[in-house]
């Protein structure tokens, strides 16, 4: 889009030369596929800059002096040549192709510069709108991507409403540092916290991060998204710097485009139903089993409850609700010739399986584009976001008798925990909580206001036909206020004699800012057959964080306010980090056959020991379009690409790694300091990554078949990790620069266009890739790094040279062994759409992921509270005979159909009765994660007990279960 | 006049990139949320000293409760169910598994005690750089720390036994070798010895205050009766029954007074302070101390501990295969305070070096006053070293009922074993030590 712009901006300074001796040449650009005209193409003299696009009616005129190739394109059409001389007459009438190998696509290169995806000399992802929205409802923007790009693994820390997603692009890049791609949304960079709600201090989980908290991303509104670019490692993503180690996400909002103003209202309802159930408490009880299992005075208890209420589900009584959910958006899109706007609102209410759980979405976007004359334009993007969320307690916990799934694990089918006709709930016999209880009467709430606000100036300084310089400015912020409240009655049987009550409300803002500045300079040297492009720039960028959490506990009965208690706690953590960069990057195109581009990003950021030391980031990259030469000959091909890049990005230790810090401590209400767990590190660097990608890149049979092969090779060096100190140095962890990292991997995407004729379209896209990791140096001993497993009789995240970083290591006969690998051996996408009679369109998505471990512990729980339902089965007594860790390791395939959709469009004539009130209607029916195999025994193998952060993988601790949904849609354009 | 705003917004904006562009300098980072380690190098004040020696005092609860649940759990004092299972299988060897030397019921004692050793660690070192307290001042300050560090030094050393610990900590770049139990031993005394010394040299009051648990020990001199306490349990475990009676009669030992007498861990409620770990809601599920049946079969009647160390549940506890019918009655409430050492101890320990010396009568007399302070008649047994061995080691089980001694005493005497303590479930072990930790190893 943008380098649609720059030639508009050129086309109006154009305007006011003229030449002699010319012919006008006057054309119409239609589609192909239904002849209905084209508006906004653009048609270029090839080797220059000058030419027109196209108008409401698709008509252009471009001024000839001498016989000219003149190139048409358009988004979502493939690029079309057409040589013209002074001889034409008459109009023209070209028609494009729909594109589906989207070569044409301008895909982002630069800071402040985009390439045709023709000439990318990196394999850049993009994923549009149709793609990631148009099949299903999606409810989180992240897990819209998965299955539809290669390179990219997902797990899930919790099925609730409102997200809690981690998302690796090629694998895992750091063991204790982030892990989460960077995003940018509309030049902002965006914040995709986890910020955990304190809760811990009520159930005892161990740390924030098995919280579940939701992953900030999930603020953005799917619907507005207008594509997604996915720069999956350092050869596409050097330009990002120090923060670009995970790759970068860069996400365009919805734009107005120039015409008649254009509404579209879309109303979703969807039903939400867990996936599966694991079968908790599902044996064929007698009493004899129950006096075997349990002891001979529990046979009374299953006595009395076989005779009165039954026994219970307790797993369909918590999880088996159906939730609710409804999603309306509405939004306007239109412009004149200066001044453009798209205004959207969404409204997303979502129930969750869980009774009391729930998620509700309002966000409002206003993008404005101003042509202020013809040397500056605006444009200015801001989103308001207000979600609230009823997360529910799930995972692991230690006796706060609170995480559902835990208490369920423990509690036997005949215990009654319904309360009585007064309401009041009974103590759970087998556990430290009443799950009812703390279903219908605890709270944990997540309460979102976020504004994101991002602008834009371009100027031209100068220009010429041949060159012109360009300055741009583009900044913004993101600020948000995230409110947590956790409350947990006095009368909860945990909390009686000791919190007598718990209340932790977390009030979290968090600010962010960018602001960069580049000069961008097109030169087009040698009669146009040299394109130059040269940028230089700045990026400052700062990040702000203030949480405070108050906790109260002591409370006075009934009370749900933080001063109605005896006791209170109070904490404030602070983070504020600056960074600064330059960047310059030269790229060169000749004729389209060679497109080579070097760059450089220097970084320096408080977050490294030596503030001031700037860190350099390199890239290179070059493509060569063989099927652009002269000798090629094989017009089978419509494009030969093989391309190669190298860059190298970083990423910082976490806030607060560099300070060996007292902790406050208190004993009897006196103040004092205590050596927190943390050695700080005096000479700690960023960790660097550097990746060599190579590929290629076919296209062919009139470009209906199009091939994309992707090789990697990522070193990820002086890898940031927190070392286990030796416990008796008096601290327990230090972070430190001591290990080699390597990820390779192969992507290949097919995307074909078997059939398109007027009746009957069908495009195929498959998608396959994988990824293998391996530790290549460790300066300390194997470990087992912190909070990525529960030791290793449970089995555990274990680090050790020449292993891969995704390894889990356990116990079998004392002897410490790999018991599994959370890495898949592959995964492989099948994506399928066809139009049929113009007005069906039905589509699909098979995801297959093969291999990879999960630990299921949630087992492990109801194996100890003799619960689980395959226990009189040969599965059950083989795994509870065995003392080892590898009883808890699962294959955790899958095939999973993700998405499945049919929509109906109503013809003309049927639209046609409302006269003209509304243009276009569309409904259908759809479905996400409907049906899946695997031989997983969990709830779901994309599974993450331990929130996004670090490795984070494949940890099953009764989560919130994943769940299925069915969709109707009605779509409105007015 | 628009397109005058405008150039001047434009210029505006690029003369502002080109500020940024060449001057960006930051500034030294500090942490915003905790004080450094670094400004206690250098003339500490009293106030910064004051404040560790509180960090310490709360310090030397870390870890305590999983210290007194994971040694009791083997000993087969109690067992501790709730939502971590390895409470009940790893330390009770379920199925001929193994301890972890990586896992919470290790660390979190073993660090606890070493976080508090490099509290004390800091205090000494801060002592030696600063202006601001006397050399008497200083004196009270080392001999608190020194007597810290050995009581941390010894609970580390009762879990790993004949492992050994590091002794040598100070530089965490250079730490000194792990040091034979004897040696261990040695220089816990020798610590406690120091200590001793410099709390003679330290005046009538300490320059600091500590909690309402050291009430009664919280001046040089009463302070010293609890280090020599301290001193007389470390030298039986040394077997150096000589010196017991020395030992005694400078510490708080009276065998006629109140034997619940001694410093105590306390706690509140009040912001960063701890609560109980050992206090267990009363016939709560899912988090309980459940007192091992042993306890209770083998009770001699009337024995007032039971009653007043354990409670009868109402529904009998069972997880993992494992049942008891009594749980913890040891703390009324989450702030009641736990004894670090007390007369009562005192008492067993004057009774043991008599035993060990040749002195039974004098034995049994120690012995027959911590029976009659649990509503029992005097020991009538067979008065032979036999059988009064096995009289103190079971007024030593009873009286110090989860309290972080069942291990060691058992170990001392031989009898951390499967041919002294029940088997409950077949594959059960009984282990007599714990793992040095993971993390440990250079």
């Amino acid at each position: 889009m943008k380098k649609q712009y720059l030639v508009m901006i050129i086309l109006f300074l154009m305007g006011s030369f003229s030449y002699a001796q010319e012919k006008v040449i006057e054309g119409t650009v239609v589609s192909a596929s239904d002849g209905l005209p084209l508006i906004g193409a653009t048609v270029v003299k090839k080797g220059s800059t000058s030419g027109a696009t196209t108008d409401l009616d698709g008509k252009f005129k471009v001024e000839i002096s001498e016989p000219e190739i003149l190139v048409i394109s358009f988004i979502g059409f493939a690029e079309k040549q057409v040589a013209v001389n002074l001889d034409q007459s008459g109009e023209l009438i070209i028609r494009l192709e729909e594109d589906i190998t989207k070569l044409n696509e301008v895909v982002v290169s630069g800071l402040a510069s985009s390439v045709k995806r023709s000439n990318l000399g990196n394999a850049v992802a993009t994923v549009s709108s149709e793609e990631l929205t148009g099949i299903t409802n999606q409810p989180t923007m992240d897990n819209a991507l998965y299955g539809k790009v290669t390179g990219v693994n997902i797990t899930s820390s919790s099925g609730a409403p409102g997200g809690g997603i981690a998302m690796r692009l090629r694998g895992v890049t750091s063991i204790t540092g982030n892990n989460q791609p960077l995003f940018i949304i509309d030049g902002v960079y965006v914040s995709n916290a986890e910020v955990p709600s304190g809760l811990r201090n009520a159930s005892g989980a161990n740390s924030g991060n098995e919280e579940n908290a939701s992953n900030r991303i999930a603020d953005l509104a799917p619907s507005d998204i207008e594509n997604i670019e996915v720069l999956k490692g350092p050869s596409a993503a050097a330009i990002y710097g120090a923060r670009a180690n995970a790759g970068v996400v860069i996400i365009t909002t919805k734009r107005g485009k120039r015409g008649e103003t254009r509404v579209n209202l879309t109303q979703d309802i969807g039903f939400s139903t867990i996936q599966r159930k694991v079968g908790i408490g599902q044996r064929d009880w007698t009493p004899s089993l129950v006096e075997e299992t349990f002891g001979t005075d529990e046979v009374a208890r299953y006595n009395a409850a076989v005779n009165g209420r039954g026994l219970i589900d307790y797993e369909e009584e918590i999880y088996g609700e159906t939730g609710l959910i409804t999603d309306t958006k509405i939004s306007a899109t239109g412009g004149s010739e200066k001044t453009k706007f798209y205004v959207g609102s969404s409204l997303r209410d979502e129930e969750g399986i869980i009774k009391n759980t729930g998620y509700t979405r309002a966000s409002v976007r206003a993008n404005i584009d101003h042509q202020f004359n013809d040397r500056i334009k605006f444009t200015t993007s801001s989103n308001f976001v207000n979600s609230t969320t009823q997360r529910g307690f799930t995972g692991n916990e230690n006796e706060g008798g609170l995480s559902m799934g835990y208490n369920m694990a423990f509690t036997r089918p005949w215990a009654n925990l319904f309360p009585d006709e007064f309401g009041n709930y009974p103590d759970n016999p087998n556990a430290a909580g009443n799950m009812l209880l703390v279903r219908d009467q605890a709270i944990n709430d997540e309460v979102i206001n976020r504004f994101i606000q991002g602008a834009s100036i371009d100027v031209s300084l100068y220009e010429t036909d041949q060159s012109f310089l360009k300055f741009k400015w583009n900044g913004g912020f993101d600020s948000y206020n995230l409110e947590t409240y956790v409350y947990v009655p006095e009368y909860h049987q945990a909390q009686r004699g000791l919190q007598n009550g718990f209340i932790g409300v977390g009030k979290n803002s968090i600010f962010n800012t960018n602001n960069q500045g580049f000069l961008v300079w097109d030169n087009y040297l040698s009669g146009g057959s040299l394109q130059l492009t040269s940028q230089v720039g700045y990026t400052y960028l700062t990040f702000d964080r203030d949480l405070v959490y108050n906790q109260a506990t002591q409370l006075i009965p009934g009370q749900t306010t933080l001063g109605q208690s005896g006791t209170q706690e109070l904490d404030q953590t602070l983070e504020n980090v600056k960074e600064f960069g330059y960047f310059a990057q030269q790229e060169v195109n000749f004729e389209d056959k060679i497109i080579a581009t070097l760059g450089i990003r220097a970084d320096k950021s408080t977050l490294n020991s030596d503030q001031n030391q700037f860190y350099y980031f390199p890239k290179a990259s070059v493509a060569l379009n063989l099927a652009n030469f002269d000798f090629w000959a094989l017009d089978l091909f419509n494009q030969f690409k093989l391309r190669a890049a190298y860059g190298e990005t970083g990423s910082s230790a976490t806030f607060g790694s560099l300070y060996t810090s007292f902790q406050a401590v208190n004993i009897g209400g006196s103040p004092g300091v205590s050596v927190g767990g943390l050695r700080g590190s005096e000479d700690l660097i960023p960790e660097t990554a550097s990746e060599f990608e190579t590929g290629i890149d076919m296209t062919l049979i009139d470009n209906k078949l199009s091939l994309t092969a992707t090789y990697y090779n990522r070193n990820i060096n002086d890898l940031i990790l927190q070392r286990a100190l030796q416990p008796s140095t008096g601290f327990a962890l230090e972070v430190t620069n001591l290990a080699d990292l390597q990820n390779q991997g192969l992507e290949l995407a097919l995307n074909a266009s078997p059939v398109q004729n007027e009746n009957f379209v069908w495009t195929s896209t498959t998608n396959f890739w994988f990824n293998r990791s391996k530790v290549t140096r460790l300066d300390v001993p194997a470990f087992a790094p912190a909070g990525a497993g529960f030791g290793l009789g449970l089995g555990t995240a274990f680090i050790e040279e020449g292993q891969p970083v995704t390894q889990l290591k356990g116990t079998i006969d004392g002897e410490v062994v790999t018991v599994g690998d959370a890495e898949p051996d592959f995964q492989t996408s099948f994506f399928n759409n066809f139009t049929i009679f113009k007005n069906f369109d039905f589509s699909f998505l098979i995801h297959v992921k093969q291999g990879g471990n999960n630990l299921n512990l949630t087992t492990f729980l109801t194996d100890l509270a003799a619960l689980t339902g395959d226990l009189d089965d040969a599965s059950g007594q083989e795994r509870t005979s065995n003392p080892n860790t590898d009883r808890f390791i699962e294959d955790a395939s899958y095939m999973r159909l993700r998405e499945i959709a049919l929509y109906y469009r109503l013809p003309e004539s049927a639209v046609s009765v409302f006269n003209g009130a509304v243009n276009k209607i569309k409904i259908g029916a759809s479905g996400r994660n409907l049906w899946t195999i695997s031989p997983y025994t969990g709830y779901d193998p994309e599974v993450s007990a331990k929130g996004g952060t670090g490795l984070s993988t494949g940890l099953d601790v009764n989560p919130f279960p994943s769940t299925k949904q069915v969709y109707f849609h009605l779509a409105l354009e007015f | 006049m628009k397109n005058i705003n405008m150039k001047s917004i434009i210029s505006g904006l690029m003369a502002f990139s080109m500020l940024l562009f060449f001057s960006c300098e930051f500034e030294d980072q500090v942490d915003p949320n905790n004080p450094n380690l670094q400004q206690y190098n250098e003339d500490a004040t009293v106030n910064e000293l004051n404040n560790i020696v509180v960090g310490m005092e709360s310090g030397m609860r870390n870890g305590l409760a999983l210290y007194v649940t994971s040694t009791g759990t083997i000993a087969r004092e109690l067992y501790l169910f709730n939502a971590d299972p390895r409470n009940t299988e790893d330390l009770l060897g379920k199925n001929g598994g193994q301890l972890d030397n990586n896992v919470f019921y290790l660390n979190g004692p073993y660090n606890g005690s070493y976080t508090n050793v490099k509290n004390a660690n800091i205090l000494l070192n801060a002592l030696d750089n600063t202006e601001f307290v006397s050399d008497q001042e200083k004196a009270g300050y080392r001999g608190f720390a020194n007597t810290v560090i050995a009581l941390q030094e010894l609970r580390v050393l009762n879990m790993l036994d004949e492992n050994g610990i590091r002794i040598d900590v100070a530089d965490p770049d250079d730490l000194g070798p792990f040091v034979s139990k004897e040696a261990a031993l040695a220089h816990i005394a020798d610590l406690l010895n120091t200590a001793n010394t410099q709390l003679g040299n330290a005046g009538s009051t300490f320059p600091f205050d500590l909690s309402t648990g050291f009430d009664g020990f919280d001046t040089p001199a009463t302070f010293t009766q609890f280090n020599r306490a301290l001193a007389a349990r470390v030298a039986i475990y040394r077997e150096e029954w000589g010196s017991v009676a020395g030992l005694l009669t400078d510490s708080f030992f009276d065998p006629s007074g109140d034997l619940t007498v001694g410093p105590k861990h306390s706690f509140s409620t009040a912001s960063g302070d701890q609560l109980n770990g050992l206090f267990k809601i009363p016939g709560n599920n899912g988090d309980m101390i459940v007192v091992h049946d042993r306890f209770i079969e083998n009770a001699e009647a009337g024995d007032l501990r039971i009653a007043r160390k354990m409670t009868e549940r109402e529904n009998a506890a069972s997880q993992d295969g494992l049942n008891g019918e009594y749980e913890t009655a040891l703390y009324p409430s989450p702030t009641s305070p736990i004894d670090i050492i007390r007369n009562e101890e005192l008492v067993l320990i004057s009774a043991e070096a008599k035993l060990q010396n040749g002195d039974i009568p004098g034995a049994i007399a120690d012995l027959d006053i911590i029976r009659d302070y649990a509503g029992l008649d005097p020991y009538s047994g067979a008065e032979t070293e036999n059988a009064v061995t096995d009289e103190l080691l079971k007024q030593r089980q009873y009286s110090l009922w989860c309290e972080g001694h069942a291990m060691v005493d058992l170990r001392r005497y031989g009898r951390l074993n499967a041919n002294n303590l029940p088997i409950d479930r077949a594959g059960d072990q009984v282990f007599s030590e714990f793992p040095v930790p993971l993390t440990e190893n250079d």
